[in-house]
């Protein structure tokens, strides 16, 4: 009996700010797969951080009450994988972990050594951090956890930026943890990769509460009917906004892109994907002169090495997969004044900017301070940042993890608006594909160090 | 040799030449320092970044000494210039044949450090490349905005202290969700070991010095 986590009338807040979460009451099964689904913001990433304990510690406050079974402290796998490690290697992280929960010294190495085969990452145990891709760094996350043999695993969007074959590989092993008896709770939006797998649905919109076996199917069913875009293949002879020639990209010492000749067509939208780890934001790096490449890239038919910083800031603007680094003031507003001084966008007036605001969420939000908001109002802030900008091109680095699908909606139909206005050289690397099929024009492939349009007949 | 008596060793060494002022001992302890770099075949570029980084720190201290202190001693400018190349191969010695993770092991078993300060310490470092990056990337976001930032500007040490509050923040709730947590004893994969070697060149080493230092001229 009592085979569940129970929680009464819990509701958490920061200082002096309405509760940002309340649960009347809720239970959550044990050895079970629970999904947390809702838009963002709506308390999910929160809701995890105060089940494994790291909530209110590390600030606001908290009332109610969480009863677990026994007294097991769950392991969480953060949103961002770069910042959860101490250490420089997988392997001395694992070891880490095992010190920490006074493994004796002899039993280290083995079960050291059967976590990172059980998630197949033997090969990467004394890679640096730093060298690793973050689907590679969330696969050393879930190593960790799986040696710390932690009944309960929590985890925060651990599929945010990883493609479909990463994502299946930590799908399978979390599959494989259940079975032997964990409980497993994932935070996240696009649920297409658990249809099968028949998991608990609790949902965070409106009020807190796990869904009836009908509503989930009802769920399941729109996340079902979405498809892959279907695009053309540019015309040879259309104008280049980039090219590529002879272009070498490597990464500590592995070669991730060469490249002997590529356009990215003019006033269009590219879509670019592509294994996570192949090289898609090293690509957007070095086309802003963030790391070092070989060959040619020319921006507008001139050499991207003849740019200086600030032509090169005039032409190419980046929306960096991270969105903090998007930000250099404190409040949302600052942020949009600063956009509004040095944008050039004519879509937007004050007018339209108003109404865009309201349409991302947003207008309520102006005296916040941007590191207080929640990933999804931060990523929105920070395209809508980009957008005003309004540079003749513009690098789009999954623009729409850790956004709800009414959040890419509106975000995608903003992009639409203005391409009218003012059509930009839009690149978007997205593994989130829903909804994307009308906005994009041509769809770029990363594969094989290769870089390769697809899609049907010339346009 | 064990980490945490290495380092004590130089420690102590430094502290003796600091209040001692010999020449010849200095270079004697640079000289050993240099065959100690040579045997762990030490790149030839990190020795000619030894000796060319203190270089003009070095020549400053020794004009000023030489010719604008009331003394106008050659031999104080001398013992300064050789006291600071003591220091920078003393602490090349150290860190070329230890690694850093070998250090915070060492420091928390053998000098009984709390885990806390060794592993803090270690996962600081372990972010150094990424705070070089950092700054650049906050560079680049900038002039994306249209603002262009120096190395000077506030913004940049603004935005760059607060990555790094929010990475400490991030970094003690990954080292609590991995189960850490402060002052409770943990076990070790790893041990490392204080052989009676270790102090017996420890202590031969500080005799040697101390009667360098005295008898020596």
């Amino acid at each position: 009996m009592n085979e569940q986590i129970q929680i009464d009338s819990l509701q958490f807040s920061y200082q002096d700010q309405p509760p940002i979460l309340q649960i009347p009451h809720l239970t959550i099964p044990l050895h079970h797969l629970t999904l947390l689904h809702g838009p963002s913001g709506s308390g999910k990433s929160t809701f995890l951080k105060i089940l494994a304990g790291l909530l209110p510690k590390y600030g606001g406050s908290l009332s109610g009450r969480i009863t677990f079974p026994t007294n097991v402290k769950p392991a969480l796998m953060f949103q961002d994988p770069s910042m959860q490690f101490a250490l420089d290697t997988p392997r001395h992280e694992i070891e880490f972990a095992l010190e920490n929960l006074r493994v004796p010294r002899h039993k280290i190495p083995n079960r050291t050594a059967a976590a990172l085969t059980d998630v197949g990452i033997t090969k990467l145990a004394d890679r640096q951090f730093t060298t690793l891709s973050g689907g590679e760094q969330q696969r050393a996350t879930l190593a960790v956890i799986v040696a710390m043999q932690k009944e309960i695993i929590l985890l925060d969007e651990p599929f945010a930026s990883l493609d479909h074959h990463n994502r299946d590989l930590i799908l399978q092993q979390l599959v494989k943890l259940q079975q032997r008896g964990k409980t497993i709770i994932i935070a996240d939006h696009d649920l297409s990769a658990y249809t099968q797998l028949d998991p608990n649905v609790i949902s965070f919109r409106e009020d807190v509460r796990t869904l009836t076996p009908s509503e989930r199917e009802q769920l399941f069913q729109q996340f079902r009917s979405l498809s892959q875009p279907t695009t053309s293949l540019p015309d040879p002879t259309a104008a280049a906004a980039i090219t590529l020639q002879d272009f070498t990209l490597s990464r500590q010492n592995s070669c991730l892109i060469q490249q002997e000749q590529l356009n990215i067509i003019k006033s269009h939208i590219t879509l670019l994907t592509g294994e996570s780890g192949s090289g898609k934001s090293t690509l957007f790096q070095a086309f802003i002169n963030l790391v070092p490449h070989q060959g040619n890239i020319q921006v507008n038919q001139r050499p991207l090495r003849k740019y200086s910083r600030r032509q090169l800031g005039q032409t190419i603007g980046l929306v960096f997969q991270n969105a903090n680094d998007q930000f250099m003031n404190v409040t949302v507003n600052d942020e949009l004044n600063l956009s509004l001084t040095h944008g050039h966008h004519p879509y937007f007036t004050q007018q339209r900017l108003a109404t865009v605001l309201k349409q991302l969420g947003l207008s309520e939000l102006k005296e916040r301070v941007v590191y207080s908001l929640s990933g999804g109002q931060r990523k929105k802030l920070q395209i809508l940042l980009m957008l005003m900008m309004g540079q003749p091109i513009l690098l789009m680095d999954e623009p729409f993890s850790g956004l709800d699908s009414r959040s890419i909606r509106a975000v995608i139909d903003l992009i639409r608006n203005c391409q009218v206005v003012q059509p930009q050289t839009i690149i978007i690397i997205s593994h989130q594909l829903a909804g994307l099929a009308d906005l994009i024009d041509y769809h770029l492939v990363l594969d094989h160090q290769h870089l390769r349009y697809q899609g049907g007949a010339t346009r | 040799m064990n980490p945490s008596l290495k380092l004590l060793l130089v420690i102590i060494i430094s502290l003796e030449i600091s209040f001692t002022n010999k020449i010849v001992v200095n270079l004697l302890l640079i000289g050993i320092a240099l065959v100690d770099l040579l045997c762990h075949k030490v790149k030839w570029q990190t020795l000619a970044r030894l000796i060319l980084l203190p270089l003009f720190p070095a020549l400053v201290i020794a004009i000023t000494i030489r010719w604008f202190s009331p003394g106008h001693s050659t031999f104080y400018a001398l013992v300064m210039v050789s006291r600071l190349y003591a220091y920078c191969f003393l602490g090349a010695v150290v860190t070329t044949s230890t690694s850093l993770l070998e250090l915070a092991h060492s420091l928390e078993q053998n000098a009984h450090l709390p885990a806390k300060f060794a592993y803090g310490t270690l996962a600081a470092i372990n972010l150094i490349p990424k705070t070089i990056q950092e700054v650049k990337t906050i560079r680049v976001a900038a002039q994306m905005r249209g603002i262009m930032l120096h190395f000077w500007s506030p913004q940049l040490y603004f935005k760059a202290i607060l990555s790094a509050l929010k990475w400490s923040d991030d970094l003690a709730q990954a080292m609590e969700s991995q189960g850490f947590v402060e002052g409770q004893p943990r076990t070790h994969a790893r041990i490392i070991r204080v052989r009676p070697l270790d102090w017996f060149i420890t202590a031969s080493s500080l005799i040697l010095l101390q009667t360098g230092l005295i008898w020596l001229p």
